[in-house]
């Protein structure tokens, strides 16, 4: 066994760790090593079933009771909705699980995603997370959340709430007495294909309008009558992150279902975001933290004239530059995080100007994660796309955490809108 | 127009039998693997098989270059090269790896049966396993890698993978864990190109897939071309007679190369114009920003469209160009030349990697569509990028340009 460097030489600013963060992210890094790690490269063939994926998910999230984190103490849970550490905290998770898989990273990530509009300051819902609490604290089984957006028309218009404000979605949400009857079409939501157990649902309650008030967040359980699950997709990776259909025929839930109420939601949106930007960049860091351990080992073991790989001048022109770009990419992702935790020195992280923020940092980070795991593909010859080395798998993921979230051209139009005042794009 | 044409090459230099063979091969694989692909999926048995069969052997790709005495078409002069280029082209728009592993057939043929070249001998041995119609042959290469295990000897700068020695009127191989180039699983023929004991001079050989002490690991999961069901091979004391070393010099060797390269490099053309096909329905179709504006109209993304045009018709240029020189020694040399060899290289890398790119930015477009194997794209993406990989690092080929361009004597 050959001694090299661990993962922990790359640069974090220790100034912005929480000790909490800090603590749950070397449980995380124990349960993946045991958990994930010597079963992932069966995933790719599990993704219908979950035979393979759900039961760490059980020991994480239900028995470790992770899922709890966001909702406050005296509701069971570990009050994290409430710290202003919570990004960079859900930094460090995010990059330990995704080093082993980011499709498991995101999946994890999303059971809090919804829960930020309701779990978190300044917009707690006290209401609601009393309501829904008890579905994450009161079990040791997995619970999934997901927060429906894309329709088949189209997902980066449901995602371009400043230019199109909600005038295109589809998905109805009609007052009836003390109810929401929902009715409409979502695909690709995180945690779908049968995962989930409670969605948010991006709604109009006015088709067509350009009001953002008409934009209506509301949490659907998902064993209410009405709602259909299809199967999942079948993808070029991220197995652990199902993806499907999902159907609404007059799905009825209380009024008091919605998230943040007329205005707020669509507000508060940008914060989801926000926070679903800054998610990516840790996987982007995760995975090539874990491409780091393997190309170590490969260049180590490999030899060439006689000497190790890594000792020929080429081969260590592409070693640093792979590490150049983990450097560069962990910073911007920290800086992310905090951006979005500290909200008293950025501004709120729901505004037009930290989506753009995030939205910049993100499509940067994935577009260098991509281009540095594609040469080290090709330095590692027929062994880049050989699964036992695990690299192959890690791009085929890393190239959905570029592409969602509206894609890049969505990106780069928020970013350009904020940085260079652009007001017709 | 058929949309294929818009983008250009020197139609002019291809023969109407060219034409002819191209424009039978877009039908053939739009309806037998096009068209059934959404249900029949990467599947090997179902779909890839069968149709690497109606390639070989009913088309007959690889009865090309046989002596017509043998049974094969005898196309062996060097305009061959168009006819490789416009055959895979169309063949790897509807399979990379079938293209890939055509390109091998093709590629050993040049070797072999190239009329300038003929090696009479080795014709009338492997001549008839090519033209019997009784199946596909498979052929895969054992080539030397980038970094190996201990200390094997090397050719520019790679590891042989396969040792040789010649003992009792047979060739004797030996090799642990060899990666083949494709189809470790199937393979019918392995032409490796091997180190010899005591000797200088490589050799290359090839090895029957049935030979004794040739045994085959399991297929092992990898990024794309199913096609291919590769697994790493362990030779013990192979034994194959002393008439399967086809060569020793560097010159065929690099010939091969060359040959096999403009294959690939047609290969990966095909897999960019069926991104094309795929995003020019996409983009004829969606509407973003609400109602009436289609993708294709709108300035940033319309814009990223051309960009793919034009890094889809410069690789189509380069494959063609690549065609040219192999086409014509007189003008450019031997394909086993230094010159020709390098040229080869870098246009298979920058043809591989254009390929990349353009198929990166083209999922980039369609977004969650570009990875949901639905809509078929993801496909050609990781196909080519386990070609890429298959071709070499480009560092090492880097050293090979350096060689020849700047006269660099130790890299």
């Amino acid at each position: 066994m050959i001694k090299v460097r661990g993962i922990d030489v790359f640069s974090r600013p220790l100034e912005y760790l929480t000790p909490l963060g800090e603590q749950v992210g070397e449980i995380i890094r124990e349960w993946v090593e045991k958990e994930v790690i010597p079963y992932r490269r069966e995933f790719d063939e599990d993704y219908l079933e979950h035979r393979l994926i759900l039961p760490p998910f059980k020991k994480l999230l239900g028995e470790y009771g992770i899922q709890r984190i966001l909702f406050p103490e005296d509701l069971g849970g570990w009050g994290l909705g409430h710290s202003d550490y919570l990004c960079v905290a859900a930094f460090r998770m995010f990059e330990e699980i995704a080093r082993a898989d980011s499709g498991m990273a995101v999946a994890f990530g999303v059971v809090f995603w919804p829960l930020v509009l309701i779990c978190c300051e300044p917009h707690v819902n006290r209401r609601l997370c009393e309501e829904f609490a008890p579905m994450f604290t009161g079990t040791t089984e997995p619970v999934f959340s997901c927060l429906a957006m894309t329709e088949p028309q189209g997902g980066s218009d449901i995602e371009n709430v400043e230019v199109l404000k909600g005038s295109t979605i589809r998905t109805t949400a009609v007052r009836d007495g003390d109810e929401w009857v929902i009715n409409g079409h979502k695909l690709w939501p995180t945690n779908t294909g049968g995962v989930a157990d409670l969605m948010a649902v991006v709604c109009t309650t006015n088709p067509g309008s350009r009001n953002p008030e008409d934009i209506a967040i509301i949490f659907v359980p998902c064993d209410r009558p009405g709602v259909t699950q299809g199967p999942a997709y079948e993808k070029a990776g991220m197995a652990a992150d199902k993806n499907g259909d999902i159907w609404f025929e007059n799905v009825r839930v209380p009024l008091w279902y919605r998230a943040c109420g007329p205005g707020d939601d669509a507000k508060y949106y940008g914060e989801v975001v926000s926070l679903g930007n800054m998610g990516s960049i840790a996987f982007a860091v995760g995975v090539m933290l874990n491409i780091y351990e393997k190309l170590q080992e490969y260049v180590n073991r490999k030899t060439y004239r006689g000497m190790p790989l890594k000792e020929n001048d080429a081969v260590a022109g592409v070693l640093a530059d792979f590490a150049a770009t983990i450097e560069a990419v962990r910073i911007i992702g920290y800086q992310c995080a905090r951006m979005c935790d500290r909200q008293d020195l950025y501004g709120p992280r729901w505004t037009p100007e930290i989506v753009a923020r995030a939205r910049a940092h993100r499509y940067f980070a994935a577009d260098r994660a991509l281009e540095a795991i594609g040469k080290v593909m090709n330095l590692m010859e027929c062994f880049g796309p050989d699964r036992d080395w695990d690299v192959e798998k890690h791009w085929r993921d890393i190239k959905m955490v570029q592409l969602w979230l509206g894609g890049k051209q969505l990106s780069q139009m928020e970013v350009a809108r904020w940085f260079f005042e652009c007001e017709t794009l | 127009m058929n949309d294929l044409e818009l983008f250009p090459y020197p139609k002019n230099r291809l023969q109407k039998t060219d034409l002819d063979l191209a424009a039978s091969l877009q039908n053939l694989v739009q309806k037998e693997i096009v068209d059934k692909r959404l249900e029949l999926k990467e599947d090997y048995e179902g779909l890839l098989k069968p149709n690497l069969r109606k390639l070989l052997v009913e088309i007959g790709l690889q009865r090309m270059f046989w002596p017509e005495s043998l049974g094969g078409e005898e196309h062996n002069g060097p305009e061959a090269a168009y006819t490789v280029a416009a055959a895979l082209e169309q063949v790897g728009r509807a399979d990379t790896g079938l293209a890939y592993l055509a390109a091998h057939n093709l590629a050993l043929q040049a070797a072999l049966a190239m009329r300038e070249n003929l090696d009479t001998e080795a014709c009338a041995r492997f001549a008839p396993l090519f033209c019997d119609g009784r199946g596909p042959v498979i052929v895969s290469f054992l080539l030397p890698v980038f970094g190996e295990d201990g200390k094997a000897p090397t050719w520019r700068g790679k590891s042989f993978q396969v040792k040789a020695r010649a003992a009792s009127g047979s060739w004797i191989l030996d090799g642990r864990g060899v990666r083949p180039t494709c189809s470790g699983v199937d393979a019918d023929l392995f032409g490796a190109w091997c180190a010899v004991e005591n000797e200088e001079q490589p050799a290359f050989i090839l090895v029957p897939g049935d030979a004794s002490g040739l045994s085959r690991g399991p297929e092992f999961k990898k990024t794309g071309l199913a096609a291919s069901r590769n697994a790493d091979l362990d030779l013990s004391g192979v034994q194959v007679p002393l008439e399967n070393c086809l060569f020793r010099g560097e010159t065929e060797y690099r010939r091969l190369l060359s040959w096999l390269y403009l294959g690939i490099s047609a290969t990966a053309v095909g897999g960019l114009l069926a991104a094309y096909q795929i995003l020019k329905e996409w983009g004829d179709n969606r509407v973003i920003k609400g109602t009436g504006n289609v993708f294709k109209e709108n300035p940033l993304t319309g814009a990223l469209m051309g960009e793919i045009a034009q890094d889809i018709s410069m690789a189509r240029l380069l494959a063609y160009d690549l065609a040219g020189m192999l086409a014509d020694p007189p003008s450019f040399g031997d394909a086993g030349s230094d010159g020709v060899f390098t040229a080869a290289l870098m246009i298979v890398h920058q043809v591989l990697a254009t390929a990349e790119r353009a198929i990166h930015r083209t999922m980039e477009l369609m977004a969650s569509a570009g990875y949901a194997k639905e809509w078929q794209l993801e496909r050609y993406w990781r196909d080519l990028k386990t070609v890429q990989c298959y071709v070499g690092s480009h560092e090492l080929a880097k050293h090979d340009f350096a060689r020849w361009f700047y006269g660099a004597r130790t890299l």
